[in-house]
Parts: C-alpha cells; sequence; structure tokens
C-alpha cells in the first residue's frame, strides 16, 4: 500500500519535470524555427491530460499542461500576425489595430493560419485536438469575423470526453480560453453548465436512491471538479444584465417564473449553490420565495440541501429590507427547519436567516427556533462545529434587542447558554454582559440574579494562569463593568450582599475588587446623605478592610486605604479612621517596583497621595497620648528609610508636612469634618502648649534637611525648582527668623546658581520674599 | 469669542453612574474649542465622552485616574491667556489660596483650573484668576458629601474672560456668571 | 555554382487559367556564358498498380504508362551571359493556352497511394556541350479554374445514418449482439475541399459500455488496366470524436478539417478514378479490444467494433 503511494508521488515528480522539460524544448525548437517539433512536443503535452488515474493530481497536470498550451498559443499567434504585418523580406505590410478585421490579414498570413488549424486538426485523439485548437483560439480572428459557433462546436465536442474529471477541466480551460477574446456570447456557456449538470447527474445518484451520500471517488471527484463550475458560473454572470436573469435561469433549466415551478425543476444542487453565489443581491432579494423554491427542488447527492439553504440565507441577510414576501419566506424557512432531525443542519440554517427573522418582528417566531434548537440538544452532545453556529445565532440575537429583559424572557435562552462552553459561551457570555450593562444601570433583582450567574459562569471559563492576558482582560473588564452597573436603589443593605458574594466570586479581577471598595465607600456615603444607621456604615467600612488587602498592587491599598479613610472621616469614624490611615501608611515601604522599576507616573501618583494624605491630616483629630505628629513623623522616618525615595519626591513630602504643620499651627482651620463628631485639633488641643511646640520642632527639624535634600539632586534644573519650592513653603509657613531667612536665603542661592536670570518662577519666588521681609 | 469647557471630578462609575442628563443634553458637539479637565473621570469611556464633545482635550490626572498618560499639571495657551490645569488633591492645604497661588507662581499661568473640593469657586488673585468648576457628577469629596454638580464654561474674548458657573440645585440648572479682565502690564 | 526556381505564390498554386510567374535565381561564383535558359512545364498521370486485385500479371508490369497532361517548353532567354554573384531572371509561361489543344483535362495535383498526379516545372541553363547544363526543377500544385467552379456554399448533401447490432454484416461479440446499441446521427457526403466535413451523431443506446468513436477518411483508388479495375482504398486520416463511455443521448459534432495534400475533387476518369468514402466505427469496451489495442490490419472488420461507411464526393468550391 505504501509503496503504491510512493511509486506515485515518483511518477507525479517525473510527470513535472518531463512537463519542465517539454516546456523548455518547446520553446528551443520554436526559436531554431523548427515549428513542427515544438507542435509535435505539444501535442505530447496535451495528450497527457488524458490521464486521470491519479486525480488529485490532475489540477496540478492541468495548470502545468494548459501554461505550455497557452504559451505555443502566443507563439503561433505572434508568428501570424507577424506575417500579416511584415512580408517574408521583411517588408511592412501594415500594422494591426487591435481590433482588427479578417479584411486587414493578407493571403499568406491567412494560409498560415489555416494550416495551423489543418495541422491540429489532423491530431486523431479528441482530448489534445480540443486543447491545441482552443490554445490558438484566438487566431480565428485572422480568418473569420464571426467565430461565435467556434466556441459553441467545441463545447459540443468536449461532450465527447466522457471521463468527469478531464471533461470539466477540459470546459474550464475552454472558458478561459474564451475570456481571452475580445467578445464573445454567454450562450456556449450555458452548454457548458447544462453539460456539466449531465456529466453530474451520472456521477450522483438522486439523494434518496443512496444512504451514504457519494462514495469516496465520487465525493473526491467531485471536490475536483467544484472549482471548475464556480469559475464557469463566475464568467457567466459577469457580463449578464439583470434583464436576462430570468432567461438564463430557464436556460439552466432552473426557470423561477410561477408556471415553471410547479413542474419538476432540474438544478443539480452544486450548480444551483454556485448561481446562488452569482446571482445579483437585488435579483435575490425580489425573488427570495421562488429561490427557496428551487433550492428545496434540488435533492441530488452533489451537495448538501443545507449548505445552499444557507448560502441563500446569507445572501438575503446582505439586505433584509429588500427581501420580498418576507412572511411566506420565513413561513417556508420554518417548515424547512422543522424537517431536520440534527442539530447541525438545524443551526447551520436557522443561522442564515436570523437577521431575516429578527426584522420580520414575528414575536414568536424566535421562541420557535429556541424550542427547535432546545429539542435537538438536548438529546446529543454540541460539537465544535455547532458551538460556533450556535454562538453566531446567539450573538444575533444579543445584538438585536436593546433590552436584557426581552433577551432573557426568550424560550430556553439561558437553558441553551448553559448547555454551551469553551470560548463559545464566553464570548456569548460577555456579549450579555457587556449589552446589559452599556447603558443603564441595572435594577431588577432577578435580571441582576441571572447576570450574576451568567457572569460567574463566565468568570469560570477564564484560566488567568494560562491564558493570554488578552483573552481574559476584556471579559474580565465586561464582569467588573456589569458589577457597577448594578443597582439595588433603596436597598443599600441587599447591595453589599451583592458586593460580598462578587468579592468571592471573582476574586482574580482585581479591577473588580477595587471597584467593590468603590462602590461600598458610595454605599456608605449614600448612608450617610440619608441620615442613616451607623451600623451599616461601619459594615461598609468593615467590607473595605477586608476587601483592601487582597487586593495585589500596595499603590492600590493605599490609595483605597485613602479614600476609605475619608468615607469614615466624613462618617465622624475615628477609629476607623486611624486604623486605616495607619494601613495606609505602612502600605508606603511596600509599593511594589513593577518588573524591577517603579515607574515616575507611580511615584508621582505615591507622592501625589502622600501630599493628599497631609492635606487629610488637618482634620484628622491627633490623640492625646501621641501628640499631633504621629503620624507624619512615621512618614517622615519611612521616607528616609526608602533607599529609593528620590530627592525630588522628599522635598515635595518635607515641604507638605511643613504646610500641615502651619496649617494645624494657626487659629482657624482652612476646613474641618462635615461630622459633628469629629473634634478639631483647633479644639483638642485649645490651650495645650506642647500642641504648638511638638509642631515648631517638627518644622524646624525639616527645615533644617530642606538644602541638605535639595542638594542631593543630581539634575539642574530640578534642583533649581526644588529649592523655589522650598523656598515657597518656608515664606508662607514660617514667620521669618533668622533661622528661616537663613535657610530661605541658602535655597535661593542654589535657584540662582541653577535657574537662568529670566526664569520667572525664580522672579516671582524674589517678590513674595521680598514682601514677607 | 472662544468657549472654553472645564470640569472634573466625575468620578464615574464610583461615585455616579454618569453626569446628569441635564448636563449631557446641554454639552452638544461643535460648540466648545476646548475642553479641560482637571481629572478623576475615571473611566476610558468618559475620556471618549468628552472626545466626542470636542477632539482638543486636555486632561491632568486625579488620584483615582488609571490612565497613567495624564500630566500631575498642564498648561496651554488660548488667546492671550495662558492656563494652567492640575487636579489638586497634591497642594496642600486643599483649595488653600496662598497654596494655589504658588501653583499658579510656578506654573506661570494667568488662569488656574483645578478641582478636588467639588466645591465651585473663582477668584481673582495677584494677576491671575484660579478657578476650581466642581464635580461634574456631585460626588463626594475628601470633605464633603453634600455637593452639587456642577460645571464651568470660559468665555475668552481678547483680554476678557466670562465664566459662566453652571449648577445643578434640585434638579435645576442654575447659570452664574463672573467676568474677569486681563491687566497688561 | 547553383540555380533555384522560385514561384511567385507562397503556397505554389495556379490555377490553369492563370500564368505561371516566378523567378530563376542563380549564385555563381563566376561569370558563365550560355546558349539558352529553357523552361519545361510538364504534367502528367502517373498510375502503378501494387498487387491488391490486379492479377499476378499486370503486378508484373507494375507501373502502367502515365497519362500526359502537359508538356511545354520555352526558352525564355537566348544566348548570353550570367555575371557571379546572385542574379534573378524572371520569367512567366500560360498554362493552359486557350488557343492550343491540349492533351488531357488539367487535373488537381494529387498525390494518391496509386495514382499520382503531378506538375513540375524545370528550367535547364543550357551551356553548350563542354559545360554541363545547370538546371532546377519544383514542383507547383494545380487547383481547378474558376469558372468552372460551383458557386459557394454548396447545397449541402446529407445522409442520415443509423447504426445498431442489426446493420452489422460482421460478426459481433455475443454480449454486443444480444446487449443491443443504437448510435444515430447524419453526415456530408458532398463537401467542399476547402470547408470542413462536418455532421453530428447521438449514442441513443448501448449495453456495453463505448470505447471510442471515430471517423475514419479513406481514399478510393482505382485504375483501369484492361478489361479489369484494379481499386485500392486507403485509411488517410482517423478522428476520435468520443473518448471513453459518452453520455447517452447528447448530440456530438464532428468536424473534420481535410487533409490539404490528401485530397482532390472526385475524379472519374476513363483510365482511373479517385473516390473517398468516410466511415464511422465505435469500438465497444471488451476483454478482447483491451487485448488487441495495437492490430495489424485496421481495416479488417472485428467482432467488437461496429461501422457504416458512406460515399464522400469532394468538389472544389469558389
Amino acid at each position: 500500500m505504501f509503496e503504491e503511494e510512493d511509486v506515485k508521488v515518483i511518477s507525479q515528480q517525473e510527470c513535472l519535470s518531463k512537463l519542465q522539460e517539454l516546456k523548455v524544448e518547446i520553446n528551443r525548437s520554436w526559436s531554431a524555427d523548427d515549428r513542427v517539433t515544438s507542435l509535435r512536443l505539444s501535442i505530447k503535452v496535451a495528450r497527457l491530460l488524458t490521464e486521470t488515474s491519479v486525480i488529485q493530481f490532475y489540477p496540478t497536470l492541468f495548470i502545468l499542461a494548459t501554461d505550455i498550451m497557452d504559451l505555443l498559443g502566443d507563439l503561433v499567434w505572434n508568428r501570424i500576425k507577424r506575417k500579416a504585418e511584415f512580408t517574408e523580406e521583411g517588408g511592412y505590410i501594415c500594422s494591426l489595430p487591435d481590433n482588427f478585421k479578417e479584411s486587414d490579414i493578407c493571403f499568406d498570413a491567412k494560409e498560415t493560419c489555416n494550416n495551423w488549424f489543418s495541422k491540429i486538426g489532423s491530431v486523431r485523439e479528441l482530448l489534445p485536438r480540443i486543447y491545441l485548437e482552443l490554445a490558438i483560439l484566438p487566431c480565428w480572428r485572422f480568418l473569420d469575423n464571426h467565430h461565435e459557433d467556434v466556441l459553441q462546436r467545441l463545447v459540443m465536442m468536449t461532450r465527447g470526453i466522457a471521463d468527469p474529471l478531464a471533461s470539466a477541466y477540459c470546459r474550464l480551460y475552454l472558458v478561459q480560453c474564451a475570456q481571452r477574446l475580445p467578445e464573445h456570447d454567454t450562450g456556449f456557456l450555458i452548454t457548458c453548465i447544462n453539460d456539466i449538470k449531465l456529466l453530474l447527474l451520472r456521477l450522483t445518484p438522486a439523494r434518496e436512491a443512496v444512504d451514504r451520500d457519494l462514495s469516496g471517488t465520487s465525493e473526491v471527484l467531485l471536490t475536483l471538479i467544484e472549482p471548475t463550475i464556480e469559475y464557469i458560473m463566475r464568467c457567466l454572470f459577469k457580463d449578464l444584465r439583470e434583464m436576462e436573469i430570468n432567461d438564463m435561469l430557464l436556460a439552466l433549466g432552473m426557470g423561477i417564473n410561477p408556471s415553471i415551478l410547479s413542474e419538476n425543476c432540474s438544478c443539480v444542487s452544486i450548480i444551483l449553490h454556485y448561481v446562488l453565489k452569482e446571482l445579483p443581491i437585488g435579483f435575490i432579494c425580489c425573488n427570495a420565495l421562488e429561490i427557496l423554491h428551487l433550492v428545496e427542488c434540488a435533492k441530488d447527492s452533489s451537495f448538501l440541501q443545507s449548505l445552499n439553504f444557507k448560502l441563500l440565507g446569507h445572501r438575503l441577510c446582505e439586505r433584509v429590507p429588500e427581501v420580498s414576501k418576507v412572511l411566506l419566506v420565513v413561513d417556508k424557512i420554518f417548515q424547512v427547519l422543522s424537517c431536520y432531525d440534527n442539530l447541525d443542519a438545524y443551526l447551520m440554517v436557522a443561522d442564515a436567516y436570523l437577521d431575516i427573522i429578527l426584522e420580520s418582528h414575528l414575536g414568536t417566531s424566535l421562541n420557535v427556533i429556541l424550542d427547535g434548537i432546545f429539542e435537538r440538544v438536548r438529546d446529543e452532545k454540541i460539537g465544535e462545529n455547532e458551538l460556533v453556529i450556535l454562538q453566531s445565532i446567539f450573538s444575533k440575537i444579543v445584538d438585536h434587542f436593546a433590552n436584557i429583559e426581552h433577551i432573557l424572557a426568550l424560550n430556553h435562552f439561558v437553558d441553551i447558554l448553559d448547555m454551551m462552553r469553551g470560548s463559545s459561551r464566553n464570548v456569548i457570555s460577555t456579549q450579555i454582559l457587556s449589552m446589559a450593562a452599556r447603558n443603564s444601570q441595572i435594577r431588577d433583582p432577578t435580571v441582576i440574579e441571572v447576570l450574576l450567574e451568567i457572569a460567574q459562569a463566565l468568570y469560570d471559563g477564564l484560566d488567568f494562569s494560562n491564558m493570554r492576558k488578552d483573552d481574559y482582560q476584556h471579559p474580565s473588564h465586561v464582569i467588573a463593568r456589569f458589577v457597577y452597573m448594578v443597582d439595588h436603589g433603596t436597598q443599600l443593605e441587599s447591595h453589599l450582599r451583592f458586593l460580598a458574594q462578587c468579592r468571592g466570586a471573582f476574586s482574580s479581577i482585581s479591577e473588580l475588587q477595587e471597584i467593590l471598595v468603590h462602590s461600598s465607600n458610595n454605599l456608605a456615603i449614600r448612608a450617610m446623605r440619608d441620615g442613616n444607621s451607623c451600623n451599616f456604615i461601619k459594615s461598609c467600612l468593615a467590607f473595605n478592610e477586608v476587601t483592601i488587602p487582597a487586593i495585589p498592587s500596595n499603590l492600590r491599598q493605599l490609595n483605597l486605604y485613602l479614600e476609605t479613610a475619608e468615607v469614615a472621616l466624613l462618617g465622624g469614624f475615628i477609629s476607623h479612621t486611624d486604623g486605616l490611615i495607619d494601613a495606609a501608611v505602612n502600605c508606603l515601604p511596600n509599593v511594589d517596583p513593577v518588573n524591577g522599576t517603579r515607574s515616575t507616573e507611580d511615584l508621582s501618583l505615591l507622592v501625589s497621595l502622600l501630599c493628599k494624605l497631609c492635606c487629610m491630616l488637618v482634620m484628622v483629630p491627633g490623640s492625646l497620648e501621641h501628640g499631633v505628629t504621629r503620624i507624619p513623623k512615621h512618614i517622615l522616618s519611612l521616607i528616609d528609610s526608602q533607599s529609593w525615595i528620590l530627592p525630588r519626591m522628599k522635598i515635595r513630602v518635607l515641604s507638605s508636612v511643613v504646610y500641615l504643620s502651619a496649617a494645624l499651627s494657626q487659629n482657624q482651620l482652612p476646613y474641618h469634618a462635615v461630622s459633628g463628631q469629629v473634634i478639631s485639633n483647633y479644639q483638642l488641643y485649645f490651650d495645650v502648649p506642647s500642641y504648638h511646640q511638638e509642631l515648631l520642632s517638627l518644622s524646624g527639624v525639616i527645615l533644617q534637611g530642606l538644602v541638605n535634600v535639595v542638594m542631593q539632586e543630581s539634575s539642574v534644573a530640578v534642583r533649581g525648582k526644588m529649592a523655589l519650592e522650598a523656598s515657597n513653603c518656608i515664606a508662607s509657613s514660617f514667620v521669618m527668623s533668622d533661622e528661616a531667612l537663613e535657610a530661605c536665603s541658602k535655597l535661593m542661592e542654589i535657584a540662582k546658581s541653577c535657574l537662568s536670570t529670566g526664569d520667572k518662577f525664580l522672579h516671582s519666588t524674589l517678590k513674595v520674599l521680598y514682601l514677607k521681609k | 469669542m472662544v468657549l472654553v469647557l472645564a470640569l472634573g471630578d466625575l468620578h464615574i462609575p464610583h461615585r455616579a453612574p454618569d453626569l446628569p442628563a441635564k448636563f449631557k443634553s446641554m454639552l452638544v458637539p461643535g460648540k466648545i474649542q476646548h475642553v479641560i479637565c482637571t481629572g478623576n473621570l475615571c473611566i476610558k469611556e468618559v475620556h471618549d465622552y468628552l472626545k466626542t464633545l470636542c477632539p482638543d482635550l486636555h486632561i491632568t490626572r486625579g488620584e483615582y485616574d488609571d490612565d497613567a498618560r495624564y500630566p500631575d499639571t498642564k498648561t496651554l495657551t488660548i488667546g492671550q491667556f495662558k492656563l494652567g490645569i492640575c487636579h489638586g488633591h497634591q497642594v496642600i492645604p486643599w483649595g488653600d489660596l496662598d497654596s494655589l497661588a504658588m501653583l499658579q507662581r510656578q506654573l506661570d499661568v494667568d488662569i488656574l483650573v483645578t478641582g478636588h473640593s467639588h466645591q465651585f469657586t473663582a477668584y481673582k488673585h495677584e494677576a491671575g484668576v484660579v478657578i476650581n468648576p466642581g464635580s461634574a457628577t456631585g460626588a463626594f469629596s475628601s470633605i464633603t458629601y453634600d455637593v452639587n454638580p456642577s460645571f464651568v464654561l470660559m468665555d475668552i474674548d481678547g483680554l476678557r474672560v466670562v465664566v459662566y458657573v453652571y449648577e445643578l440645585i434640585d434638579g435645576e440648572v442654575k447659570v452664574d456668571k463672573i467676568d474677569f479682565k486681563k491687566t497688561t502690564n | 555554382m547553383s540555380i533555384e526556381i522560385k514561384l511567385s505564390r507562397f503556397n505554389r498554386i495556379y490555377r490553369p487559367d492563370e500564368i505561371l510567374e516566378g523567378k530563376l535565381i542563380a549564385r555563381l561564383t563566376s561569370a558563365i556564358s550560355y546558349q539558352s535558359i529553357r523552361l519545361t512545364v510538364n504534367g502528367a498521370v502517373n498510375l502503378q498498380v501494387r498487387g491488391g486485385s490486379a492479377g499476378v500479371v499486370e503486378s508484373l508490369y507494375g507501373v502502367i504508362k502515365p497519362i500526359p497532361i502537359v508538356k511545354k517548353v520555352v526558352d525564355i532567354r537566348s544566348s548570353g551571359k550570367i555575371g557571379s554573384g546572385i542574379t534573378e531572371i524572371p520569367f512567366s509561361v500560360i498554362l493552359k493556352d486557350p488557343k492550343e489543344e491540349n492533351l488531357e483535362k488539367f487535373y488537381e495535383t494529387f498525390h494518391g497511394g496509386n495514382i499520382s498526379i503531378q506538375y513540375l516545372i524545370t528550367v535547364d541553363v543550357v551551356r553548350g556541350y563542354l559545360h554541363k547544363s545547370l538546371s532546377a526543377t519544383t514542383e507547383f500544385i494545380v487547383e481547378s479554374e474558376k469558372d468552372n467552379l460551383p458557386q459557394k456554399p454548396v447545397a449541402p448533401e446529407t445522409v442520415i445514418f443509423y447504426i445498431t447490432q442489426d446493420t452489422q454484416k460482421h460478426a459481433l461479440l455475443p454480449e454486443l449482439k444480444s446487449g443491443g446499441f443504437r448510435v444515430t446521427g447524419k453526415i456530408c457526403t458532398q463537401c467542399s475541399l476547402v470547408d470542413p466535413l462536418v455532421g453530428e451523431l447521438t449514442v441513443e443506446k448501448s449495453a456495453i459500455p463505448i470505447q471510442s468513436i471515430d471517423i475514419h477518411l479513406l481514399r478510393v483508388e482505382s485504375i483501369l488496366i484492361g478489361d479489369r479495375i484494379s481499386t485500392e482504398s486507403t485509411l488517410m486520416q482517423t478522428t476520435q470524436i468520443a473518448d471513453g463511455d459518452v453520455c447517452r443521448g447528447l448530440t456530438l459534432p464532428i468536424y473534420i478539417i481535410l487533409p490539404r495534400l490528401l485530397t482532390c475533387p472526385t475524379i472519374f476518369a476513363g483510365p482511373f478514378s479517385i473516390e473517398f468514402k468516410v466511415s464511422i466505427v465505435i469500438t465497444f469496451l471488451s476483454d478482447q479490444s483491451k487485448k488487441h489495442k495495437k492490430v495489424a490490419d485496421p481495416k479488417a472488420p472485428k467482432s467488437w467494433v461496429a461501422m457504416e461507411s458512406v460515399p464522400l464526393e469532394l468538389v472544389r468550391t469558389m
């Protein structure tokens, strides 16, 4: 068995190299004026095409052999053309225009041309003779202005080739050659297709006659013949006017005239397939019902009927609004669908017509289809192919509706979705969730419940460790969006329970965990606005205290701790505030490098968050036990211990602490916590001398350190700016003591040495300092 | 005459699902020449929405903006005016005029637009103007949860800038107008 | 030192009432003198009998005396000189002078097996006794003069044929005889030489698969020897029109370009005749036909082959 295969491969190889040699030889003998040899070798090439025993090889053979035929055709054409334009001695006769006529050709040239046809005519075997005449087909123009009947004759001659493969490819070459003629009518193409039809009818018994569709060889044969049908059909339709289509269909035995409809139409399904492919979309839409009938009539086994139904459906869906008699078409499709027992065909056809069915606004029709799918899905496992179609169907349904409630109300929609799996299911789940959360908040508790289940199934289908980031990022984002679009209205407790549910269900989506924290904070604020119970607010705070530590990024933890601390402060829950601020500060040393480095953006966010924290501390009451500067001191010591904190960052934190001290030292704080529960530092430390002392000593220490930190900066321009920032900070925070003045003047020296004299910030700072003195 | 929309602190979706419908219906594409946004949008969809109002969009980063491409501060020149934008959570103490004045000097701008406090303010200060458009969604802030949604339209014409503030109070949009003139020296 | 004849027409075809023109091209290394330059036109029907139906005695004789058609000798130059190098000397001669009596009808040129009708033109440069004459001969082709030709198109004379197991004169394979077949069609029986031979054929039924259908073009040459006629038919060209077991009921075209050099108008002269015949040959696929792919005598009837022959009259048209 294997040996035999090998032999075939070798002989194919040999055949290929033989053809290559022949081509070279034909060219060579032609240029040596040995045209008899060229012709003899060309006949040899054409003869190879009678060999169809290795059918898979035939298309390759065809391409190589017809390439040589074309070569011969060109050589002969050029020779005769030259004879028509120049005498043998090289004298000029005329220059032939592209659209020359037979009368422009001199006698000698015609004689040469006749000789070629005569020589080729003397070839005994039919197939080589046809190929050779096709090769020099354009030369008919030298002899005759009207050569339309030549094509018709050649098509008829091809009928003499009984081998289905050889004859199909011979027709292909015929049509290819005809395409190169400046003009030709389409009559021969019709004959061509009708002859192929007879060939196919011989090849494929009626569908009812056999159990299996086709025997193996016939099936391979069909797949090899199919491209020739496709090509010929395309040529037939190329120059066709819409007016002629009816006539053409009639000539092909596919009349769509209602009076003929009732008769047995004689179309072959594979030919019909390519007709459907080529028919102008307008025509298809106008005659949708009639063409459906044609598809129904074609019952032979050359092509799956369901695939033709599918193709027609897809074509109709290109222009749904133009489809005539939509209701009847839909009716018919339901009839067809009801006959399919197997899921594959059912899905395929249903999918193809779904746009029409959806547009027809037949309320129940979609439910009928879903019922049909459900019935067929129940009995068998859904195959991969069917999953893909099912995905397409569901995708169209989801796209069609603007309202999630309508989708969920469809028969078995959720049941069938539950039976789907893998990426198809994920895609649809993602689509449903993003559609549901697209525009408006989701308030219906039952809808929320169903969607949560869908989201959970989607989440379970994502493999975070093994999938590419692109594959899970979008679904994750959609789930997150769904979660924040859910709104339980005034049922704040329900919403918090929902958040807790989500926290457990989607633990790997950090984006979503962050949203949960924001949502819970928002719930707490809503409760405050409503003047609601502090127990609920405490629950929200507690929820966040549990949620935040699980978030992987320490920077984000810090941010969320601060937000929650703000909320706690707004609600007057000082112990929570303190705890949350401590947790935030403790995140600082752990702010994680990404891929070994901390991005400038992350560092700049971190600094801004520390500044923000200082701003908050204006409102947060200190403790009598630990003093008011416990947290700023903690921050400063952490900053000092972290080598990755750059001087330019450090200077801003130091300045912020100075500003904070200055703000706290005033008799009137710039802002207060809204909650009456929170006592301000001003009130807390009223008349406590150590309070001011504490603030002064802290800022005094910083004041001494400022110059050093500025000097540590390596970039000159940045150093200058830092010096100015520090000077401004000192000028607006301190009473200008000698100490402060000294620091200021040192910093201004640095600034002057680093910045250009024209620097506007330098000038405005000098002005401020001058006013202060 | 150039119209500049200034807004910020939307906190969508964390603190509000969307802009108030009344604002949305007022903001139509094609009327505004520049949009400046102080930050805390927070999601990309809001960015895209602002882009539909006017392609010339300038944003600075609030602490809840994930998009790290937004800078901390930004300056641009419109007509005779130089504008500076900053979110403001990092300006200590929040909303303090002295601190903002220093930022204004540092950025060397005529008009400084900041946010974070979620309260509309507009001051003339030294040689310039300091504006806070408030929160466009009425989101709660670090200081208060009693916030009315607001935004600002600046009509810049020569040396004159008219600031219109739109505030949603009990479901009604109230408009106020403040006039500033730039003094040339 | 050579001379060569170049005729005015590339295809060398002339009609009897036309002037035969051409030139003599001499390529000489040195100048020569000549007495005359003489042109000879010679046309004749040559007959020979090879075996076949003629008797033993006649076959010994073989060649029968040719029938002359034309013999013409003209001096195109009287004595003179040709210089060295290439010299061209034009000539022209009337083939059929209406004032002259002709020996025989100008038949068209034909090269058959037993009959050959040939026209030659010879030029001799006669150089006196001491020098060998320079000479060149070439054949020209004669086609009938236009005046006598029927106007084209000829009324197509076709014959309808049908071939079944019952029309065969020879023995057929038993399965062929019992299974039966029927092939019908029509074919030209009178055909212009410049037109293809056309017709059509349909396999209506055949129980045994068909291997091939071919059209045989045959030539029938007859020569009168004494009171007997020696006839021989030769297969000139085979043209396949069906390869394999073709669809039943489909009309296949018959389209055969007549081989130019092997055909001429059908002639019935006294001493000889040239006729043509077409055979439709259907080869069926059987174990026997597979074995005998190459057969010694193609004309002998075989049991897996069915055939039908019809006479074909070829005519010259305008």
